[in-house]
């Protein structure tokens, strides 16, 4: 089946393209799901798509930066990156890692785009790797916000503010370019395996996003399926660790010299 | 000190020199062949299918060298833990691990739909020769830690 193109826009090195009209309620968030630490994210995003029923509304492309992939959904081709809505709700999800200048150029594009659909807050979720992961049952979230109003957000939420550290990777780079443009970003970092696919921590940043925009997702069914999406995901855990290891994620570990 | 003195505590020093090179060097091109080998060990493992026709998947696992001992961790869902074995020979690792139940990827990919996967199977190259004795093995929710000391 093809894909049906209601609007197709080239911003640098990428084609976004929306297969229907769709417009955001107010305020609106934007979830951004990129490969990193335990796949935290993109499997913490899936489960949202599935839990709230978001519509696939469009997808990302590049022939520069992304592998020659198409993505076969139920009989249907999709484009790498997919982008997914519903009522206040954009979810931007890819399962493939770009290389770094890929990733700069998609952080400014993306962030551009979204702020033009009239997204007020951003919301990144992913882990933040621990040694002792395999003992530790009780994961910390942590957070980092890029503005006072973003802070307002976290204010009964259970996760305490990641003070002092280095965070590697794609998300690093949205956080920078969230700052550039003046956007109101949240990260959320749950304590995960950093090689190993870890739903445990993408259950615990999904209660505390669902406490931040006041809407319930249940993580019971992703806790339950806990053990196939390990399973499912190992092919995509083990690309992603390889570019992380070229991104130098181990530095995270590092205490900083000056705070 | 007389000249002959004076040129032994020369020689001898030009030894030395000559002998921290030699070490200097032989550790870089250890150290550069043991890079080459993990990046050929890792390339192998990205163009493997982590399943197999056969009818097993194989799992991830991390290998961390902690000083005094190498640390690997496995993820092994779905396993049934009463039947995880590993198994020591030479600097080898021999993993394998029932699952609890038979598992088919046709719910997730039309590749390999008609397979049903029933055990994990995996082998572990270590850089050093394993002594048994000297191995623990943890077990916790469905990922294993085997720790080799050197």
């Amino acid at each position: 089946m093809y894909v049906e193109v209601y609007r197709e826009e080239f911003l640098g090195d990428f084609r976004f393209i929306e297969y229907k009209p769709f417009r955001l309620q107010k305020p609106a968030y934007a979830i951004i799901a990129l490969p990193d630490a335990g796949l935290v994210g993109v499997i913490g995003a899936w489960h949202i798509v599935k839990s709230l029923e978001l519509e696939e509304v469009g997808g990302i492309d590049s022939y520069s930066f992304l592998p020659p992939v198409i993505v076969v959904s139920n009989k249907e081709i999709k484009l790498p990156v997919r982008i997914f809505a519903k009522d206040d709700l954009l979810l931007v999800y890819s399962e493939f890692m770009l290389p770094q200048a890929g990733m700069v150029q998609l952080s400014r594009v993306l962030l551009n785009y979204i702020e033009r659909k009239g997204v007020e807050y951003i919301v990144l979720m992913s882990g933040i790797p621990i040694q002792n992961r395999f003992e530790v049952e009780k994961l910390r979230t942590y957070y980092i916000t890029t503005s006072p109003k973003a802070s307002e957000l976290l204010k009964d939420v259970e996760a305490i503010p990641f003070e002092n550290g280095y965070l590697v990777g794609p998300y690093a780079l949205l956080l920078k370019e969230s700052i550039k443009l003046r956007l109101d970003s949240i990260m959320l970092l749950t304590e995960s395996f950093l090689e190993f696919p870890d739903p445990e921590a993408s259950a615990k940043n999904i209660k505390v996003f669902s406490r931040i925009i006041g809407k319930s997702i249940d993580v019971k069914d992703l806790l339950e399926q806990a053990e196939v999406i390990r399973i499912r995901a190992r092919d995509t855990m083990k690309n992603v660790v390889r570019n992380l290891a070229q991104m130098r994620k181990e530095y995270e570990y590092t205490p900083p010299l000056h705070i | 000190m007389s000249i002959e003195d004076e040129f032994e505590r020369l020689w001898r020093r030009i030894k030395e020199i000559e002998r921290s090179i030699r070490e200097y060097v032989e550790e870089e091109f250890r150290k550069a062949l043991e890079d080459i080998r993990n990046e050929i060990r890792s390339i192998d493992r990205m163009l493997m299918p982590s399943w197999s026709h056969e009818g097993y998947l194989r799992p991830l696992y991390t290998v961390k060298d902690v000083g005094n001992a190498y640390i690997i961790y496995l993820d092994l869902p779905k396993a049934d833990e009463g039947s995880i074995d590993v198994r020591f020979k030479g600097n080898l690792i021999m993993i394998k691990a029932k699952l609890k139940e038979g598992l088919r990827l046709s719910n997730w990919s039309s590749r390999g739909s008609e397979i049903k996967f029933h055990e994990y199977r995996e082998v572990i190259e270590l850089p050093i020769r394993i002594d048994p004795s000297k191995v623990r093995v943890s077990i916790k929710r469905g990922r294993v830690q085997i720790v080799v000391y050197k």
